[in-house]
């Protein structure tokens, strides 16, 4: 069964929220509907409440990069997705497609989870594959990565994903807000939607690792 | 050339990223979208080393049991030898990763169709200089790291004097190693200059840093993205008449070039 119709089940048994996205279905005769989860009120009146009507996935990229004041959402887990708009889809491909530019690979992810077969890589392993000035991220101290875990990673630090990885085989998170997150921002119950999943740590996340590694580097070497 | 449609095949794309260029990521998404129209493969995914989803991301994108994976890269080298074989888990042109095929085509930088892309843009920007008056460069990032990485570029240098194409000279310069883009002026001996980015994006080197090694930004400025309009063509800069494109793989036609490495792919191993 495609990823686009098991989407489509997941609605129908009730699924109605990723990230900060209200799914809908069946709006003014519109198979699906999405919209920031604070305009889901507005997204049902009349011409759409008066938000900017988007019809089809296309746009889907430009509404996800870049946040209300302009600035660059680098990673798609941030709880910053821009309002006042609602995106009409004739299909669940269509649905899908769009959900993939808004949370890349997110549906596909916890599909992935649910059947079983979703491999995680941890830390260390993805610090390890790290190559030109990045390479110095690897040597980061387990201490330091799990102290930058509580400050770069979750809700309170604009991710909404639920961390899936350890630091390392049989080394787990330090137990935090960060850590225990769910992925589903709002404290909605879990089975109204499908989670952001972290199966490995992102790129700003090892680059936050690499600005550690150099301080602890210059603190033991007596550098300021 | 055309390709047959492939409905059962996926397409991935794969990109660098950047997650601090918004910009970086845009041509991959835009050739995506130009194939996709298309509607030659069952699906067409993209995927990314500094951007998200990751290349190890990617499987879960697929519903297909058959993939072509094109690195949407300017060169082969570092990147398309050893990270995105390594990422995907390939080890052939056909590699079976957990019960699905995998076909590794050749980055698109090293196709020969990106010649005639290259002297379409160096037209566009320039169209009224007389090319035997005109010195045409070809810019890249180059690296010490790896040979092949201006491979691409010194054999399209190759191709576009074969070709007849006119100019007083065609050379190569770059970013990081002899010779320097920054001597621009110094390597042209013609009142008129043409230099094309060979880049993917619009992101930080093609749009940033070289405007101002050349002399045409006195410091680097915002993101493509965030200008209201292109860089104003030419530049009367070092005694010179200069004209600077965008990079190679913001054109559109690159689509083509993705569909075309799919096709040689398919010749070379035939696969039919």
């Amino acid at each position: 069964m495609s990823i686009a119709i098991q989407l489509r089940n997941l609605l129908r048994s009730g699924i109605h929220r990723i990230g900060e996205l209200k799914l809908q279905t069946d709006v003014y005769g519109y198979p699906y509907l999405i919209c920031h989860t604070a305009d889901a009120e507005l997204s049902t009146e009349p011409a759409f409440g008066g938000l900017e009507h988007h019809e089809g996935p296309t746009d889907a990229r430009e509404l996800s990069t870049y946040a209300e004041d302009g600035s660059y959402r680098f990673t798609k887990g941030q709880v910053n997705l821009k309002r006042g708009w609602v995106m009409t889809l004739e299909n669940e491909e269509d649905l899908r497609l769009a959900l993939d530019q808004f949370y890349p690979a997110c549906v596909g992810l916890f599909l992935a989870q649910q059947g079983g077969t979703l491999e995680i890589e941890t830390l260390r392993d993805k610090l390890n594959r790290q190559t030109g000035m990045y390479r110095f991220a690897r040597s980061i101290s387990d201490a330091g990565a799990q102290k930058l875990i509580q400050e770069v990673c979750g809700p309170a630090h604009q991710c909404a994903k639920k961390i899936l990885w350890q630091l390392d085989a049989g080394i787990p998170l330090d137990d935090s807000e960060a850590s225990r997150f769910n992925g589903i921002p709002g404290n909605l119950p879990e089975q109204e939607a499908i989670p952001l999943l972290c199966r490995e740590a992102c790129n700003h996340f090892v680059a936050e690792c690499r600005k550690a590694a150099k301080a602890e580097f210059e603190a033991k070497s007596g550098k300021a | 050339m055309s390709i047959a449609p492939k409905p059962t095949s996926a397409l991935l794309i794969v990109g660098h990223g950047s997650t601090e260029n918004p910009d970086s990521s845009t041509p991959y998404f835009d050739h995506a979208d130009e194939i996709r129209r298309r509607g030659l493969f069952a699906e067409v995914h993209c995927c990314f080393w500094k951007e998200e989803p990751s290349m190890r991301e990617a499987f879960y994108l697929l519903d297909s049991d058959d993939v072509y994976v094109v690195p949407d890269f300017i060169s082969e080298g570092y990147f398309t030898q050893e990270v995105i074989p390594r990422e995907l888990g390939l080890t052939g042109p056909s590699t079976e990763v957990r019960g699905k095929t995998f076909h590794y085509c050749l980055p698109v930088g090293v196709h020969s169709s990106m010649t005639d892309l290259i002297l379409r843009r160096a037209k566009e920007v320039a169209p009224d200089i007389d090319p035997a008056t005109t010195t045409l460069i070809i810019t890249g990032h180059g690296t010490g790291l790896n040979q092949n990485s201006t491979k691409a570029i010194r054999d399209q240098v190759d191709q576009i004097i074969a070709s007849g194409a006119g100019y007083a000279s065609v050379i190569d310069a770059y970013m990081e190693e002899p010779p320097f883009i920054a001597e621009w002026d110094k390597l042209s001996h013609t009142p008129n200059v043409v230099i094309v980015p060979f880049f993917i994006s619009d992101g930080l080197h093609s749009y940033q840093d070289i405007p101002v090694l050349i002399g045409i930004e006195n410091a680097v400025g915002a993101a493509a993205s965030h200008r209201e309009v292109f860089r104003h063509n030419p530049h009367y800069v070092r005694g010179k008449t200069l004209y600077y494109t965008s990079a190679i793989g913001t054109e559109r036609l690159l689509a083509d070039v993705i569909l075309d490495l799919v096709h040689d792919f398919d010749q070379l191993h035939k696969i039919l």
